[in-house]
């Protein structure tokens, strides 16, 4: 993100959402971790109850955010002026035309320039929208493994669904899901490993912008 | 090659897929095939797992002997890394599991699946319950309440619902013709002595549930047992568990001693046709089975050795596992033949055909040093008769000696088709008294309050073999491993031994050779081959 | 049974006592998820059903060990559960026939007969190189046996014994040499699936699972008959073909180890004190948390025991194509690519785990890797080539557009 970040590019309650969905990525991970390999003993009723806390709180901070997306505005442009409402940052803007493929390039080190681009460029865009993809397919196959709402019919289906992918000929699913729950998990790091480069690589800024909401040194 | 005019298919009774193709001329079977039906393919299913699994997965090749598999396997795992040594209470948890193993196998073979052979439930019905009861103790027999037996066996012939025992009488009305169905057995031996037996074979499915008890309490399950994994066992002894094996083996016990045995004793003599056919290859091999604290195979309480035709029924010699190769000529595969297991490979031929002069089992043709051997309670009890250096030996000759004198017969009478059977019944007297032996060590171990029951081991890359004994025979797990995966698993089942097809030299398979020689009175209802073929435990 | 005999006089006659009969009918009514109210009305249903008639049934083998069987013949109160099967007369079974073609007279008696009868089918249908992997002597195969029986019009139902039966078992793991399926999908396959299958999954099937079905289809039936009722039960299955009361709990959701797992008390190691505490096995590879199954509850051979009350894992043999999906035993999860999906890429699949572990480690290596290429570059601070001015052009556009300053 290599354009200059004001307070006008985000706003404090995306401060917030951001804090609490690293929060529970982080207590998700190491929980979950514990959870399949307890290799120390004592826990399993901290992490289960932990894992089950935070995958609530991730879920209604990430509808909250893409609620607040329709009701909170920000800048638009890198370091502009402008604001709109936020959800026009997660749609295609007359900035992002014609930049991905340069953006590509620059980063594989084809292109010296940094393309003309909007506050979020188009891969990012992509990135974002894969996130919350894929927080809801943890959470759909969190649930299906969940004793309580296993037996509900919509992740019945999903797990029969991966039985018969993974397991050939039907199958309760349940190996299935649970691997898809951990790979998923996996994507989702690799997802933060990312984002965690590229918001740092072109200096602390934006990290100071998303964690304690100050543009300026 | 003549045609095959008695086809005995499916052969009942029996665990597994067997058929049997025989010819007979003049009232003899002068050749026989044995056609084991059956592929499923474990040694291929095997590679590229892990070599723990084959714990797991070997003991389903059998869901009569579970166990010996378990065991096998985990030996053989355990047998790759050269500094393993089996932890001493595991190896007397592991004794007494097969122990329990073999006194189930062997009460469920001599009377689910052997007895009928020689007892006639419908003649039971002439029974005098008095009679019975005097005949009883004059044998030795414990009494049983013989009067409700004969109202049960009464009520299912008066229903026509013969549950059981249906069609056991090869399609003869027992009740419309009783005559004509006692020529089946011996019409000599009396309706009391039947009623005794079908009294026992009820009771005897009670036992074998008993001691499969056993198994499950210290496996978890039987069939299929789920504690002796590779490393030792993950069943940990407790006082009141134990009681819990003890009181029921001591049931089973009893049984033998007071039920099975002396009712061998009683109706042999009415089967003493049956001691002059059936006597097979003669060569024995049994690789021995439970260990002691040395852990060596001919150490143990039945000791490993081989016995050879040729060489005498009284040398006994060490086997060792390479030795073993696998003919597949006349077997439906089409890797090479003569292969030593651990090279051994298990390559269905793509074009099938179904010829007795080629082709004609799922079954290899196993050799040891070029011979085919008989595996099995009789290659057992042979073996540790004659080794002299045996701990046992003492044991097993005062059993045999007794059983022999008893019976009035010689010691080479017991290489016949009624000595296999009697030998079966002895060794599970055998076994019920050596698994009282191992309570009580198991007991002294515990009391040193340091018994340990598993420890780590390596089993990422080399070569193990384990030599066992599953309650029909000889066993052998032959394991290779690389980087922690199977490389090639290949496994030397007793039936694989005794059900044997011809070897790429011609000679006949323990079975087929125990066939050929056999009387039969009438082609339609071939029971003297049947009771050959059952003698083995195929 | 004969009709001048009582059902209760029957029992004693079989050294049963009335007792012993209800605690077995308690027992079945735990397997089956009922309460305990249900133990007088599944006496009188048995009781009667024992009274008024028997349903002829086959036992009929495919791929088998015979584990099946000798599992039927472990049953609880052996006496009783006997009473239970004998509802149905085996009229065919390989395990107590005569030998040869009497065998085969007395099962074609059962099909070609005039009533109705069911089969019970334990073993793999073997469908490798033509059926010839369960080959007869009369060079027929157990495949033309099976149409047989399937083209009488008095086969009511099938019970498919014993995971073998149900899906193929062990025979059908990969790579599946000899062809193994399940009797419902090769019935399907085939066109011949007229006929309702009960699946009763596991290895090996439990006779408490087999009696809970007879004594459930003796509940359920209208007319009072076995077929009826079997084919009552057939209409109420859950997705794989299981009676739903049977297989609706997970093992670990009703394990007596479960208090111990939420504690976090693991054995690591086998032989070690946490396992003489009986602590949870989880970590040993326990496959209880994916398994439907009622092993804690019904236990087995006469309610001695069951796998994790011995120290052993539950390796889950009551799933869908078990030896694939759960191996190996001692880890947490499936290797993968053991399977149909990638056939014989890999040898014995790909650890899961830490083939996703190792992805996410490149992905951070090269990220590393990248932003070392972005310092040498010159990209990275404030000497990075941007085109700011043009991008604020167009914030100063949108702002006009706005109407704002």
């Amino acid at each position: 993100m290599p354009g200059k970040l004001t307070k006008r590019s985000t706003h404090p309650f995306f401060v917030f959402t951001h804090w609490v969905n690293a929060m529970a990525m982080l207590f998700l991970t190491i929980s979950g971790l514990y959870i399949a390999f307890p290799i120390i003993n004592g826990f399993m009723g901290v992490a289960r109850g932990t894992h089950f806390f935070w995958m609530f709180v991730l879920l209604i901070n990430i509808i909250a955010r893409i609620v607040s997306m329709f009701f909170i505005k920000c800048a638009c442009e890198q370091g502009g002026e402008c604001v709109e409402y936020d959800y026009k940052n997660w749609f295609p803007q007359k900035t992002n035309r014609h930049q991905m493929w340069p953006m590509i390039k620059y980063y594989l080190f084809f292109k010296k320039d940094y393309p003309i681009t909007a506050k979020y460029a188009g891969l990012q865009k992509l990135a974002y929208w894969l996130s919350i993809i894929l927080t809801f397919a943890i959470a759909y196959t969190g649930f299906a493994l969940w004793g309580p709402t296993q037996d509900w019919i919509i992740f019945r289906i999903g797990n029969e669904i991966v039985g018969s992918l993974f397991g050939f000929g039907g199958g309760d699913g349940l190996m299935a899901m649970r691997l898809i729950h951990h790979w998923l998990m996996w994507f989702i790091l690799i997802f933060t490993c990312i984002h965690g480069y590229l918001a740092n690589i072109y200096g602390p800024s934006a990290s100071r912008l998303i964690f304690l909401y100050k543009d300026k040194k | 090659m003549a045609t095959p005019n008695i086809t005995m298919d499916p052969i009942t009774r029996i665990e597994g897929q067997l058929a049997v193709e025989c010819v007979a001329e003049n009232g003899v079977i002068v050749d026989a095939w044995s056609v084991s039906k059956l592929f499923r393919g474990i040694e291929v299913v095997l590679k590229g797992r892990a070599p723990e699994d084959a714990f797991y997965v070997t003991q389903r090749m059998c869901g009569v002997c579970p166990t010996s598999h378990g065991h096998a396997s985990s030996k053989a795992v355990e047998a790759i890394d050269p500094s393993f040594r089996l932890p001493n209470g595991a190896r007397i948890v592991r004794n007494i599991l097969e122990g329990a193993e073999w006194l189930h196998s062997h009460i469920f073979h001599f009377y689910a699946l052997a007895a009928l052979d020689y007892v006639n439930p419908a003649k039971a019905l002439q029974a005098d319950i008095a009679n019975t009861i005097a005949l009883a103790k004059e044998k030795g027999i414990a009494i049983d309440d013989y009067a409700a037996v004969q109202a049960r066996v009464l009520k299912l012939v008066q229903g026509g619902d013969l549950s059981i025992f249906t069609n056991g009488w090869w399609g003869i009305d027992p009740v419309a013709n009783p005559e004509e169905a006692d020529e089946l057995y011996n019409p000599d031996m009396p309706a009391e002595l039947h009623l005794i037996g079908v009294a026992q074979y009820l009771k005897g499915l009670e036992m074998q549930a008993v001691a499969a008890q056993i198994i499950a309490i210290i496996g978890g399950k039987f069939p299929m047992p789920m504690t002796s994994v590779a490393g030792g066992t993950a069943w940990m002894p407790r006082a009141d568990k134990l009681d819990d094996c003890l009181f029921r083996l001591k049931e089973v016990a009893d049984f033998i001693k007071r039920q099975m045995i002396p009712y061998t004793f009683a109706i042999a003599p009415y089967y003493v046709s049956a001691l002059s056919y059936g006597q097979g290859v003669g060569n024995f091999l049994s690789w021995g089975c439970f260990d002691r604290s040395s852990m060596t195979p001919e150490n143990r309480y039945l000791p490993a050795g081989f016995i050879k035709s040729a060489v005498g029924l009284n040398v006994v010699n060490r086997p060792d596992p390479k030795m073993v190769t696998e003919d597949v000529g006349r077997s439906w595969y089409k890797n090479s033949s003569n292969l030593m297991p651990f090279d051994g490979a298990t390559e269905p031929v793509t074009n099938f055909e179904y010829d007795l002069g080629g082709k004609y089992s799922w079954g290899k043709a196993p050799k040891y040093a070029g011979d085919p051997m008989e595996a099995g309670p009789l290659a057992r009890i042979l073996v540790a008769y004659m080794d002299t250096d045996s701990p046992t030996n003492s044991l097993i000759r005062g059993v045999v000696d007794n059983a022999v004198a008893t019976l009035g017969i010689e010691l080479t009478d017991l290489v016949s088709t009624l000595g296999r059977v009697a030998a079966r019944n002895l060794e599970a007297a055998v076994a019920a008294e050596l698994a009282f032996e191992w309570v009580d060590e198991l007991v002294v171990e515990l009391r040193k309050g340091r018994a340990d029951f598993w420890t780590s081991y390596s089993a990422r890359s080399g070569e193990g073999v384990a030599t066992w004994e599953a309650p029909r025979g000889a066993l052998a797990h032959y394991i290779k491993t690389a980087g922690g995966r199977i490389e090639n698993y290949q496994i030397v089942t007793p039936s694989t031994w005794i059900l044997s097809p011809r070897n790429d030299d011609g000679a006949p398979g323990p079975m087929e050779a125990a066939l050929i020689g056999t009387p039969v009175a009438n082609i339609e209802r071939p029971i003297e081959a049947a009771r050959v073929i059952r003698s083995f435990d195929p | 049974m004969g009709s001048e005999m009582t059902f209760y006089e029957n029992l004693s006659q079989r050294g049963v006592s009335r007792r012993d009969f209800l605690k077995f009918c308690g027992s079945t009514a735990a397997v089956l998820g009922l309460s305990s109210t249900f133990v007088p009305t599944l006496a009188s249903k048995i009781a009667g059903a024992a009274e008024s008639g028997l349903t002829p049934a086959i036992w009929a083998t495919g791929g088998k060990c015979t584990g099946c069987l000798e599992s039927t013949l472990q049953a609880t109160y052996p006496n009783v559960a006997d009473i239970v099967l004998d509802l149905l007369t085996l009229n065919y079974s390989a395990a107590s026939m005569a030998t040869g073609k009497y065998a085969g007279e007395a099962k074609k008696g059962v099909y070609e007969g005039d009533r109705p009868f069911i089969m019970i089918y334990e073993g793999a249908i073997m469908t490798g190189l033509g059926g010839n992997t369960l080959v007869n002597a009369d060079k027929t195969t157990s495949l033309d046996d099976l149409e047989h029986v399937m083209h009488s019009p008095n086969l009511k139902a099938i019970i498919a014994m014993g995971q073998c039966a149900v899906d193929g078992g062990w025979t059908r793991a990969f790579p599946n040499p000899a062809g193994g399926m399940g009797i419902k999908y090769y019935l399907e396959q085939e066109g011949l699936d007229h006929v309702p299958v009960v699946n009763l999954p596991g290895c090996p099937a439990s006779p408490e699972e087999l009696t809970a079905v007879v004594v459930q289809a003796l509940l359920l039936g209208s007319d009072g008959t076995l077929e009826t009722g079997i084919q009552a039960v057939a209409a109420d299955l859950d997705r794989l073909n299981r009676p739903k009361y049977l297989y609706n709990a997970t093992i670990h959701d009703s394990c007596p180890r479960r208090g111990h797992f939420e504690n976090g008390e693991f054995v690591h190691r086998y032989g070690s004190d946490a396992e003489k505490k009986n602590w949870c096995v989880y970590p040993m590879g326990c496959k209880g948390p994916q398994t439907y199954r009622r092993c804690p509850m019904m236990r087995w051979n006469d309610a001695q025991s069951w796998c994790v009350e011995s120290g052993g894992i539950c390796i889950g043999c009551a799933t869908w194509n078990w030896v694939d999906n759960n191996a190996p035993f001692k880890g947490r999860h499936r290797r993968v690519g053991a399977n149909n999906i990638l056939p014989g890429v890999w040898k014995g699949g790909i650890n899961p785990i830490g083939t996703a572990a190792a992805l996410t480690g490149v992905v951070a290596a090269a990220l590393v890797a990248h932003g070392f290429g972005m310092k040498a570059a010159g990209r990275c601070g404030k000497n990075a080539t941007l085109k700011t001015e043009e991008m604020k052009e167009y914030d100063r556009k949108r702002l006009k557009k706005q109407g704002g300053a």
